[in-house]
């Protein structure tokens, strides 16, 4: 190990340290922090399977649908058929895996902003078919059993263990050869295709591993918040949050989008204090501001910033979100 | 049930062929089509609750205003994506979407407003069946609207500039067409069009933030049906929508939450089984 790395050896193991051990005295001093927390890390969750997807090209609108299928499926089995929570949750990812699947191969095709069509109203078909159907509840929605019998520090430790994961597929996925194949893919799908990319396999595993990550962030939200709707599970500020996450931190990497959504979601919750119901509005400025002024997010101004630093002459390249 | 899915599909046509002109001429789709249409209801209340003007008399004004508004959202943001990969701009456009959505909310809170016309719950007798007064007028309005717009690309020099624009950016500024102010010129026509057809929707129904989303996925199910950037096709596509909107609202049980549905199902359909469009 070289001398460089092993002080951010010993930051990252003192930061885990603390994200493990902190819950418990603010859980007695302020649990509503230990909340906020717990909403950051389902939320940058989110962002980081959103983001794992787009490295391919594939832009989805219907990270909502993989969301609310999870919370939906582990809700209903849990509560109809007795299964566990924690087997559910699973169930919850599972079915939205094999949802993503199922789409990924018919919009297969489908390029840009057909496939965001796409995926917009394969999410908004599912709000519609959980309003309409009886088992699901209708439009009041179902209540759900707590996970862990409601104790927070314990769940905020189960979403932490989620987000470390996430991070580590996302880390991982950039490390390994499929790097260079998501990134051949979105760059140029035919060139990609004859270098001997396996496009179809490619597209279909990631939306696959990125539906894993929302189905399980659904289920696992719905134990916690204790109720579920179609209008909130399969709304569309779940799909908008998970792509403008990544898109303001810096995409196609982990650090862009667990930096944008805990900024976003931070500011959020100032900002729904003081704005009410149209705090989204600021999500609406962010996403129009980053694409006109800052194409390559957080990270992107960081990286400039630091290579100004260094030589003074450095130019950074063209951004393409 | 068939006039009652003719009828709609008037509305339905007008804001869809705005979007179409939007797509077809400029290459843009925009995500917040519906959120100008929002605009233009809120504005035929507004207008109709303190100064006592019928939206059907504020069309000219509210489309008037509506074309500046588009110009300006065109000059200090679209603009500047036109080069950019097709992704950037659905994303800007989808900020201005959340924007003006939330802006509204903010300023105008989240409840429904409806404007309070006299001769909104009046029906006529249409041979042996009765239908709404304001929804014949505006369907009437709509289709005139409509086919004025096809009259205008097909036969004035700015619409057949239009087309050409749309044809090829270069050859069009090559034989001196000046593909800027065609550019600014077609999305405002096309924020007008959807202006006037949420005064319509003021005049029908009501006006909500929300109303915005559900018209611009509409207005894309009917541009996907026919074909994008299709612009005539999109009459024959909304007689497909509001028809089996009708239908789907007749025959199934508890259909007025299934019609909701439609869209999503035709375009979800449309797109895997047929991309290019049914109508061409």
């Amino acid at each position: 190990m070289t001398r460089g790395r092993m002080p951010k050896l010993v930051i990252g193991v003192v930061l885990l340290a603390a994200a493990v051990l902190l819950p418990f005295p603010v859980n007695r001093a302020q649990p509503y922090y230990l909340q906020l927390t717990l909403n950051i890390f389902v939320f940058a969750t989110l962002a980081l399977s959103w983001d794992i997807l787009a490295r391919t090209g594939q832009l989805s609108l219907a990270h909502a649908a993989f969301y609310g299928l999870g919370a939906y499926t582990s809700v209903l089995v849990t509560t109809r058929a007795g299964v566990p929570v924690f087997a559910g949750i699973l169930l919850g990812s599972l079915v939205a895996v094999v949802a993503a699947a199922g789409l990924g191969v018919l919009t297969l095709r489908l390029r840009g902003i057909y496939f965001a069509i796409a995926t917009l109203a394969f999410s908004e078909s599912l709000r519609v078919l959980t309003k309409q159907l009886r088992f699901t509840g209708g439009p009041a929605g179902l209540i759900a059993p707590p996970l862990l019998a409601g104790n927070l520090p314990a769940q905020y430790l189960v979403i932490l263990g989620i987000l470390l994961l996430a991070v580590l597929v996302s880390w991982q996925v950039n490390r390994s050869r499929w790097h260079f194949a998501f990134t051949a893919i979105r760059t140029n799908e035919e060139v990609a295709a004859v270098m001997g990319v396996d496009v179809v396999r490619f597209k279909v595993m990631a939306f696959a591993i990125s539906a894993f990550f929302a189905g399980l962030t659904g289920a696992y939200y719905a134990h916690v918040f204790l109720f579920i709707s179609p209008f909130e599970a399969f709304s569309l500020a779940v799909s908008v949050g998970a792509l403008v996450a990544p898109i303001f931190g810096g995409l196609y990497s982990a650090v862009g989008p667990l930096l944008g959504a805990v900024v976003l979601r931070a500011g959020e919750e100032v900002l729904r204090a003081a704005l009410g119901d149209g705090f989204l509005i600021i999500y609406g400025l962010i996403l129009a501001g980053v694409i006109l002024y800052m194409p390559r997010g957080l990270v992107g101004l960081w990286t400039a910033f630091a290579a100004r630093r260094r030589q003074p002459a450095a130019r950074t390249g063209r951004g393409v979100p | 049930m068939l006039i009652f899915g003719v009828l709609r599909s008037g509305l339905y046509s007008l804001t869809s062929v705005g979007l179409a002109l939007s797509v077809g001429v400029i290459g843009i789709v925009n995500f917040a089509h519906g959120e100008f249409l929002m605009v233009g209801a809120y504005l035929g209340y507004w207008l109709f609750v303190s100064y006592g003007i019928d939206p059907l008399v504020a069309i000219p004004l509210g489309a008037l205003g509506l074309f500046a508004l588009g110009g300006v959202v065109y000059r200090t943001s679209i603009q500047r994506v036109l080069q950019a990969p097709e992704l950037n701009q659905m994303l800007l456009t989808f900020g201005i979407s959340i924007f003006l959505q939330n802006l509204a909310i903010i300023l105008w809170t989240g409840d429904p407003r409806t404007a309070a016309i006299s001769y909104k719950a009046k029906a006529v007798a249409l041979g042996p069946f009765t239908v709404g007064f304001p929804q014949l007028v505006v369907f009437a309005l709509a289709m005139a609207l409509t086919l004025g717009l096809y009259l205008v690309l097909g036969r004035s020099r700015i619409g057949k500039a239009m087309r050409a624009v749309a044809q090829s950016r270069l050859g069009s500024s090559l034989i001196g067409i000046e593909v800027d102010r065609i550019y600014v010129l077609a999305f405002g026509l096309s924020t007008a069009l959807a202006g006037t057809a949420g005064l319509m929707i003021a005049l029908q129904l009501s006006a909500s933030p929300f109303i915005g989303l559900l018209y611009t996925l509409k207005a894309f199910a009917i541009i996907v049906i026919a074909g994008l950037g299709n612009i005539h096709g999109v009459i024959y596509a909304s007689l497909v929508l509001g028809l089996s909107e009708a239908f789907v609202e007749f025959y199934v049980p508890q259909g007025g939450g299934w019609s909701e549905g439609v869209f999503f199902v035709l375009i979800l359909a449309v797109l895997i089984v047929r991309p290019r469009g049914l109508f061409r």
